[in-house]
């Protein structure tokens, strides 16, 4: 097991006006594993994964990761954790729109001081297999939005990240783009036994995962394993997802 | 109606509110600028000032009159300039309440009322500083003057009126340029283009830049010269004009060209700028000074022009003080014929004596080549010897170069204070006593230079006591405890006394034939030949009103270099804090994506060291250049770099704070 999460809590404002976005969920995920987290808007999905990626602090509970129990450390070693361990794949893409989309892509890197060398070779191979190369000089605002999602998702990958949190990372992708994004995923989680949370709304998206949990108003509602057929799995996917009600129903990629 | 006046009103608050900060520093400036402009305003009308200074009559009122209109001037041209800030700051905002359907109409009015209440928060606290501190100024000011009266608060209803009068026209003129700007924002909705860095033009523009900066400079060498040399001229006013053109364009051009080149540089040099956080920090300092370049260089000419006029000040307090102390070295001073009457006239008023001195003198024929005057000089000089002069108190000495017992010194006035050319004097021939080969040079008299005529030399005692002499004398001088106490009439009694002796000098062929007639009797006609030798010299009233003179002079000096740091200041602070929105993102973003904290607030330090540096910089070497040249480089005075350090000081304090403000107001975003 990897990551652990022990009955963690977190309100957002205060008294009156508060709202509990996340109550009481407790969570086990293990190494290398796929886990998607699904559930209607203001579910708390993205709250969930900001506090297990440490850029929010819950009010309660613990998170431990490979033993570690992340809530005890100073604002500076999880900014580092952070930064070293993880990698992001933001709903809003939180790219920088000073930079252009090479420069997006590779600040990871240029973070961790690594050689131009390496800087150069892992980002040709990561805009070749995303099919983006002719992107790479292009201004952050001269983007649309599928491509903007696309570069965020290659700047979260390329230093090979152990854990990766996509929140709703093929949301504004077409369902080309979205199939070669999480081929991508599943790839990497396979070969480097990289560990990824993804929250999503939709269900084809969710079907690439292992496990998927689902929550509702702050908790865990409930909970389904990949059978080993994707098809299967997305049926039931859909299935849980009318049980809870607020899930998109109709969906581009459902053609697929 | 009611529903939507109450969502206008909740759409000003809320954009109030969000830029708190900044609208607190602009405030508070404002605030300050209304105080002090009230308070310089009421000054001159206050019963107590009048009565505390009644000699200077007229002069208060009028120089604080003057001082609170040019007050005003420059704080209302702050107060437009800055006020464009939070309507640029709001342009998202404003189109998008375009794009929801608001009528432009409602939106101007919107910012004309959001500025016009701005302006009005700003003079309450300004006219309630004014209340409060308006006893405390006065008090300084009297502090300064060292007058001993209490300082009554005042504020007439003339004042008052007057007050209102600018607030009310003051804030509708600037609430109608900001409704003015809203609506050219609206007008043209396009977003700037981003800003290219051309090299073919940045490069040139800023090398000329550099050419303009050191013509500035040569210039600045010939304009001294020339003021030394040209009395009557249209030129060195020619070359001042030049200057200042040079210096203002020249660092313009300089900042256009090459601060984005010298970012622009280090941005493509790939090893430096892809490692760590330069990758963003590089690109965001240069988006952030090109989007402030002309404010800047607006402050460094600010800065420059300060440092330049609190030199000239100190310059011209020093050339008043130094010109008053070696007129009246001594409270009083006599010679031997007056001083029986006047040692009479202190006993009956019981003056405190704290110190009294007496020196014999000789007065004798000289003659010599003057340098300074380029002329062959024949005059009479008074002689005192070494050990006399010794014996005198230290500040006598304070103007004259050090001598030993075995040199010469020769006092003379100094024509220029700024830049009197010390060189040693030569060849002194000397009335049948031996030639003085080397006299140092200084221009403190010890008993006052308008005591007697001419120079003074100061020799050593074997040659003192073995010169001859045409006339001889004693001067007389004393100090006291609270003044001579000399009334009215003692003073019109002594008036008589005022010249001692005339002597008519008979120049003939050679020194040795010319001789001095010494004149009890004023004689009838004024031939150039005769010299009055004073008969007494009193500082009395005139030392009270330099120590007035100097402590009004120091108090507006020192208001209105406060008032220009504070403007300076906060219009650096209010550009680092209004961020574009996307700007601010960036920095919760980098956040986000696990760059530490110290290196975001590495990243602002190192903005605002720049923003802050940078105009500093320039300015102060401009204005230490200026100095330099007028100086000659020998005579840097610790002062004067006492001042600049008092400056710089104040200056990086604002920056300080700014630093401490503008990352509060970043890191508030990141908790959000
Ligand atoms: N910074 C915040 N301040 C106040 N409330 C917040 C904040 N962030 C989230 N919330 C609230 O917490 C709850 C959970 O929000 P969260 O963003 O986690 O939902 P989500 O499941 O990611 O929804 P979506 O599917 O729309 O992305 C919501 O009710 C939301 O309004
Ligand atoms: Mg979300």
């Amino acid at each position: 097991m990897q990551i652990a999460v022990k009955n963690i809590s977190k309100d957002f404002g205060k008294n009156k006006t508060a709202v509990h976005a996340i109550k009481d969920i407790s969570l086990e995920v293990e190494h290398g594993e796929f886990l998607g987290i699904m559930g209607p808007s203001g579910a708390g999905k993205t709250t969930l994964l900001n506090m297990i990626s440490t850029n929010d602090r819950p009010d309660h509970g613990q998170i431990i990761i490979d033993g570690l129990d992340l809530t005890q450390l100073h604002d500076r070693d999880q900014a580092k954790y952070r930064r070293n361990k993880m990698g992001f794949i933001y709903q809003s893409f939180e790219l920088l729109d000073s930079l252009n989309v090479k420069e997006n892509v590779i600040l990871p890197l240029a973070l961790n001081r690594s050689n131009k060398k390496l800087i150069e070779e892992r980002f040709n191979y990561m805009m070749q297999l995303l099919n983006i190369e002719n992107l790479s000089a292009r201004a952050i605002d001269e983007l649309s939005l599928g491509q903007r999602q696309i570069v965020a998702a290659a700047r979260a990958m390329i230093n090979r990240p152990e854990i990766l949190f996509a929140d709703e990372p093929t949301g504004s992708l077409d369902s080309k783009s979205a199939t070669i994004l999480l081929n991508y995923m599943q790839m990497i989680n396979k070969k480097e036994q990289t560990t990824i949370l993804m929250a999503t709304h939709d269900a084809f998206t969710a079907s690439y995962c292992s496990r998927v949990i689902f929550i509702k108003d702050g908790v865990v509602f409930s909970e389904i394993v990949n059978p080993g057929n994707r098809d299967k799995f997305f049926e039931q996917i859909i299935n849980m997802q009318r049980t809870i009600g607020g899930g998109d129903y109709f969906n581009v990629s459902q053609n697929y | 109606m009611g529903v939507t006046i109450s969502m206008y009103r909740k759409i000003i608050k809320r954009s109030l509110s969000n830029m708190r900060d900044s609208y607190v520093i602009y405030i508070l400036a404002c605030s300050f600028a209304i105080g002090i402009f009230g308070i310089l305003l009421s000054m001159g009308d206050n019963p107590s000032v009048h009565l505390a200074l009644h000699w200077w009559d007229n002069f208060i009122y009028d120089i604080s009159s003057i001082m609170s209109g040019l007050f005003a001037f420059f704080a209302f041209i702050y107060m437009a300039y800055v006020d464009g800030f939070f309507i640029k700051q709001q342009r998202n905002e404003f189109l998008t309440f375009e794009k929801l359907g608001m009528q432009r109409w409602i939106i101007v009015t919107l910012s004309f009322f959001q500025t016009a209440i701005v302006q009005a928060v700003a003079w309450i606290i300004g006219l309630s500083l004014l209340l409060i501190f308006q006893k405390f100024m006065g008090m300084l000011l009297f502090f300064l003057m060292q007058v001993r009266f209490n300082f009554e608060m005042y504020l007439g209803w003339d004042n008052l009126y007057i007050l209102l009068e600018v607030f009310a026209v003051s804030t509708l003129i600037l609430s109608l340029i900001n409704a003015i700007k809203t609506m050219r924002i609206l007008q043209k909705k396009k977003t700037k283009p981003l800003v290219k860095t051309r090299w073919w033009l940045r490069i040139p523009a800023g090398a000329f830049g550099i050419i303009l900066l050191l013509s500035a400079q040569i210039c600045t060498a010939y304009l001294f010269k020339d003021m030394r040399m040209i009395s009557y001229s249209g030129k060195p006013l020619a070359e001042i004009f030049y200057i200042m053109m040079d210096d203002i364009v020249g660092t313009y051009l300089v900042y256009y060209g090459f601060l984005p080149s010298i970012l622009d540089i280090m941005e493509r040099i790939h090893s430096v700028a892809y490692s760590g956080v330069n990758i963003f920090s590089f690109k965001y300092m240069k988006e952030r000074l090109f989007q402030n370049i002309s404010i800047l260089w607006f402050v460094t000419e600010l800065s420059a022009l300060a440092l330049a006029l609190l030199t000239f000040c100190y310059f011209g307090y020093q050339a008043v003080h130094q010109n008053y102390n070696s007129a009246y070295p001594f409270e009083l001073a006599a010679n031997k014929d007056t001083v029986k009457v006047i040692r009479d006239e202190l006993h009956k008023n019981k003056a405190k004596v704290k110190g009294s001195y007496k020196t014999e003198v000789k007065i004798n024929l000289v003659s010599y080549y003057s340098k300074s005057n380029q002329t062959y000089t024949r005059q009479p000089m008074t002689f005192m010897s070494y050990s006399a002069y010794k014996s005198l108190p230290k500040r006598m000495r304070k103007g004259n170069s050090k001598i030993n017992s075995h040199q010469f010194l020769k006092i003379d006035y100094n024509s220029s204070l700024m830049y009197s050319n010390h060189t040693n004097e030569h060849d002194i021939e000397v009335k049948n006593a031996p030639m003085i080969q080397t006299a140092k040079w200084g221009y403190s008299f010890p008993y006052g230079s308008s005591m007697h005529f001419g120079p003074m030399m100061i020799v050593p005692d074997k040659y003192y006591q073995k010169m001859p002499a045409e006339v001889t004398d004693t001067f007389y001088g004393w100090d006291f405890k609270k003044g001579d106490r000399l009334s009215r009439k003692q003073l019109q009694k002594l008036n008589s006394y005022r010249d001692a002796y005339y002597m008519k000098v008979n120049f003939k062929s050679s020194l040795e034939k010319s001789n001095i007639e010494v004149m009890k009797k004023e004689p009838n006609k004024y031939e150039a030949a005769i010299y009055t030798q004073s008969g007494f010299l009193r500082q009395g009233s005139i030392k009270k009103r330099l120590k007035q003179g100097g402590g009004f002079y120091l108090f507006i000096v020192a208001l209105f270099s406060v008032a220009l740091l504070v403007a300076l200041g906060s219009v650096l602070t209010l550009r680092i804090l209004l961020r574009d929105d996307y700007q601010s993102r960036q920095l919760r973003t980098l956040q986000k994506i696990g760059v530490e904290e110290s290196e975001i607030k590495g990243i602002i330090r190192r903005e605002n060291t720049l923003t802050f540096l940078i105009p500093i910089v320039f300015a102060s070497l401009q204005a230490y250049a200026a100095i330099a040249m007028f100086d000659f480089g020998h005579h840097i005075s610790k002062n004067i770099i006492l001042i600049y350090g008092g400056y710089v000081i104040l200056y990086g304090l604002f920056g300080l704070i700014s630093f401490k403000i503008s990352w509060r107001g970043v890191k508030q975003k990141f908790s959000l």
